[in-house]
């Protein structure tokens, strides 16, 4: 068996980079997504845990983009496959599970875009910034419909452990991240402006 | 509570990456050696994408011989016409 890795990886080596590379970009954006959700809703109110949440959940997110761009060039590179820069970079122009693999490219730049707009948050406004950041959901969501899709390891029971066993928490986070969003606003109705003083009467 | 270090975040991508990489090399490499042929495990464990179907050129379909067999051409055999002879009675000439 040992003597057929060094043929396996000759032959096939490319497409070893981009699964493990694509399951490594997926359980990041998975486990940022959930830290996201956890500091967003803020469900625990110890000192500090922000702050902890806010640097994993940063550098997971990191993390993702270059797992994300490992996975895209590791296809590239494959001689089996042959996707070409438009095959990679397009969505639909690969006709391979055409559906899949555009939901794959499609939340590739919406990592991206929602990934790195963080450093641009004041050029962006704080509030359109983190209107725009609830879209991160979708590259999860994205992400999963590429892996359900198009990925070659979707059957592995190990697979589908972590997808459920990921899927459910962050649902269920998401869910509370709406209800605390909501009471968030209902306060900030009820509370007087600042800066509004009654109209002199006298 | 302490920041984390973003060291930890990549050691453990890569270490996550190789741990996968050397799973897939030998899961591939043992079921390449196990089945009967390796191309066919490959091509098992990877079917073809659908553009390289479609740009695979279909195998040539060899027309059966048709049970239908022409019937020989006789040439007709060339009678030559036989000439027609006029029975010309024999004029007799009187010289007296």
């Amino acid at each position: 068996m040992i003597g057929g890795v060094p043929h396996t990886l000759a032959t096939q080596g490319w497409w070893i980079v981009s699964r493990s590379s694509g399951l490594v970009a997926f359980v990041l954006v998975t486990i940022s997504v959930f830290l996201g959700l956890t500091m967003a809703g803020k469900p625990v109110r110890q000192p500090g845990f922000a702050r902890t949440m806010k640097a994993l959940h940063e550098q997971t997110a990191l993390a993702a983009l270059v797992a994300i761009g490992v996975h895209g060039l590791a296809i590239l590179a494959d001689p089996w496959l042959k996707p070409g820069v438009a095959g990679v970079t397009v969505p639909f122009a690969l006709v391979s599970h055409r559906f899949s693999v555009a939901a794959g490219i499609v939340a590739a730049y919406l990592a991206l875009l929602l990934g790195l707009s963080f450093y641009f948050r004041r050029q962006i406004g704080p509030r359109l910034w983190r209107q725009a950041h609830r879209a991160t959901l979708a590259v999860y969501l994205l992400g999963l419909l590429h892996a359900l899709g198009a990925g070659s390891d979707t059957g592995s029971p190990l697979f589908i452990l972590w997808v459920v066993g990921s899927g459910v928490p962050i649902a269920c986070l998401f869910v509370y991240r709406l209800g605390a969003a909501r009471r968030a606003d209902e306060r900030r109705r009820r509370a007087p402006r600042p800066g509004r003083s009654l109209p002199d009467t006298a | 509570m302490t920041t984390p270090r973003p060291r930890a975040v990549v050691l453990g991508s890569l270490s996550l990456f190789a741990v996968l990489f050397v799973v897939l090399a030998l899961e591939l490499s043992a079921s390449a050696s196990t089945s009967a042929g390796k191309t066919q495990a490959a091509a098992k464990a990877r079917p073809a994408p659908a553009e390289t179907r479609a740009a695979a050129p279909e195998p040539e379909v060899e027309e059966p011989a048709s049970e239908y067999l022409e019937p020989e051409y006789a040439e007709p055999e060339y009678v030559e016409p036989e000439p027609e002879y006029e029975e010309v009675p024999p004029v007799v000439t009187s010289s007296s």
